[in-house]
């Protein structure tokens, strides 16, 4: 007679091993990564086309073709490589610093943007606004500007740092918590000040905030590309300590790992990095969960350089092929509300599956 | 040598945890700390491994004080293992065993490493399992590997935090057997903190009984094993008998 916790037992284990939960095999990974590579140099080919040859048909496809002006095509590329290459760091750099923001919360579910990193961007922008104008040699100039705010998110990153080493652990919830009550203070105050500000103020605020793909400001992208790529080298060079800091912070300890010193490392860079990234496409609070978790799902390992390239590359293939698509089919949307969708609807399933955050 | 001395540490303000705790570790030695709930023993083993900084007092590793000493360096001299782990990630039983490296290598494994590694899986009689997961395995079995990971951190002490928790009685033997053999054949110095005052009179070679966060009384398991010491310490009556040379707490009363 077979009891019906041994069946259970038997249920169970078979289900475990027909999922194939074992570690991708080398083969698989080299394989994994050639497809990425493929993906993405389809996804760069992918959004070229778009933005040029799709657009030439759609102006010459028609009974009196509109003519296309000599040299415009290399022009139109030559726009769009700046672009390219600011979407692919941001890719990268989101995946970077969300793959290493889950390892130090012990999460998989959260990324930099849930806390409301991105928050204080326009938060720090509007304060900028108000108390100066636009004018002022802080707002004016993109580079001033861009290493100042960089600057208040290192800090108030810091701060933060701060409430999570009080409560002696990551507290998850508390990070949520301080992150929820900090983005809606500083979205409804700057709300606030934007409505007392002068009309010119006002304009030049809402261009430097309401970034996206579409419109990116490109201006910063040769001074936040350094920047990005420095960020991706830490994360990636600091592999070896996010394995082992798996274990959790006392066994990580244990094992000679600084703790305190990597969390305020960890932060710092995903300050500098989430920086970048908001000033240059703004707010994606969703595209480095998704890539993280899909890298997760296809590499099955816990080992840090392989999800951190694979996620690196996943990240890029959505947002350059998705943009790519949105610009042939829709013109105006940009694909970020898309991966938002997505994304959202994603959490909502991680939270669900594994029933805590 | 690990030296103890005027230890205090207490969570915010008015609530001290540890009072003043002053000891030397006894070389090659099983050392159980015993005592009541929240009598400061996993908060002491904390401290001692530098997991916890002290509020005043030091604790001197081979003459030198332990927050001086680099996090790297002091993880060559212990290792500590903690038992309230939850994993839910993935990583098989070989890697939980290379990290035992990491203060050594930095994660870059070399032969030396390899072979440490290799020693320590086939010392806790794990070769066959290095492959598998430490979500598929066993409670002992994973305890096992954790043992593994902290030796082939090849430290002279080893701190286990409650090694017995989620342990069977089987398990929890054969634990403890482990731990005494690793006293014998490798001539480590060993502190645990126990619960169960019966695997400390049967295991341990020396006793620190802990009350409010003081060093109620230390000794070999025949002077702390007797119902005038283990009354106070844990405000419990003991009947104690003795059978087969062992002393046996009874506290079902």
């Amino acid at each position: 007679m077979v009891s019906v916790s041994e069946l259970k037992h038997k249920f169970f284990a078979f289900s475990k091993s027909s999922h194939g939960r074992g570690e991708a095999s080398p083969r698989r990974t080299a394989i994994s990564f050639a497809v990425l590579s493929i993906m993405m140099l389809g996804a760069v080919g992918l959004y070229y086309y778009s933005r040029t040859f799709s657009k030439i048909r759609y102006l010459t496809d028609r009974p009196i073709p509109i003519p296309i002006a000599e040299g415009a095509i290399q022009e139109v590329l030559a726009r769009a490589t700046p672009h390219l290459i600011g979407m692919i760091a941001c890719a990268f750099v989101l995946a970077a610093v969300s793959l290493s923001f889950q390892t130090i919360t012990q999460s998989r579910v959260l990324t930099p943007s849930m806390v409301g990193f991105d928050s204080v961007f326009i938060g720090a922008q509007t304060l900028i606004v108000f108390f100066l104008g636009a004018r002022h040699v802080l707002f004016a100039n993109p580079f001033i500007n861009y290493a100042l705010s960089a600057g208040i998110m290192v800090v108030v990153s810091m701060l933060m740092f701060g409430a999570i080493m009080r409560s002696h652990r990551n507290n998850i919830v508390f990070l949520l918590m301080f992150g929820l009550v900090l983005s809606s203070i500083v979205m409804s105050s700057s709300t606030y000040l934007r409505l007392l500000m002068t009309e010119g103020d006002f304009f030049q605020l809402m261009a430097r905030t309401s970034v996206n793909v579409n419109n990116m400001n490109v201006t910063i992208v040769w001074i936040t590309l350094p920047i990005m790529i420095g960020v991706c080298a830490a994360t990636l060079f600091r592999h070896r300590r996010y394995n082992v800091m798996v274990l959790g912070s006392e066994q990580a300890k244990g094992l000679g790992i600084h703790y305190e010193r990597e969390l305020r490392m960890n932060l710092i860079l995903i300050a500098i990095g989430m920086s970048a990234v908001t000033a240059l496409i703004g707010p994606l609070t969703f595209l480095g969960l998704l890539a993280v978790n899909a890298a997760r799902e296809v590499f099955k390992t816990y080992k840090h350089l392989p999800l951190f390239i694979g996620s690196a590359m996943m990240s890029a293939v959505v947002l350059i092929a998705g943009q790519g698509a949105m610009e042939m089919i829709m013109g105006a949307v940009p694909v970020t509300v898309f991966i938002d969708v997505v994304g959202c609807a994603y959490v909502f399933y991680l939270v669900l599956k594994e029933n805590r955050i | 040598m690990i030296e103890v001395k005027n230890i205090t540490q207490s969570y915010g303000k008015n609530v001290d945890i540890l009072k003043d705790i002053n000891f030397t570790v006894r070389e090659n030695c099983v050392t159980a700390l015993v005592g009541a709930n929240g009598a400061g023993k996993s908060t002491l083993l904390s401290v001692i491994a530098n997991l916890i900084p002290a509020r005043s007092g030091e604790v001197l590793i081979d003459g030198k004080a332990v927050a001086k000493i680099k996090t790297a360096d002091v993880a060559k001299k212990v290792a500590f293992l903690k038992q309230s782990q939850h994993f839910d990630i993935r990583i098989p039983v070989k890697d939980v065993v290379e990290f035992g490296r990491f203060p050594h290598c930095g994660g870059r494994m070399k032969d030396a490493d390899n072979k440490k590694v290799s020693d320590a899986l086939e010392y806790m009689d794990l070769k066959y399992i290095a492959h598998k997961y430490i979500d598929e395995i066993s409670g002992g079995q994973r305890q096992r590997a954790f043992i593994a990971m902290i030796l082939a951190q090849d430290t002279p002490y080893i701190f286990l935090d409650e090694p017995l928790n989620n342990l069977d009685m089987k398990y929890s033997v054969e634990m403890m057997k482990i731990v005494k053999k690793l006293v014998t054949d490798l001539g480590k110095t060993i502190v645990v903190v126990l619960h169960d005052i019966n695997f400390a009179s049967a295991y341990a070679d020396h006793i620190i009984a802990m009350k409010d966060g003081k060093i109620h009384k230390e000794g070999s398991p025949a002077e702390i094993v007797n119902s005038e010491i283990l009354n106070p310490v844990f405000g419990h009556e003991f009947n104690i008998v003795e059978r087969d040379g062992k002393r046996v707490c009874l506290y079902f009363n």
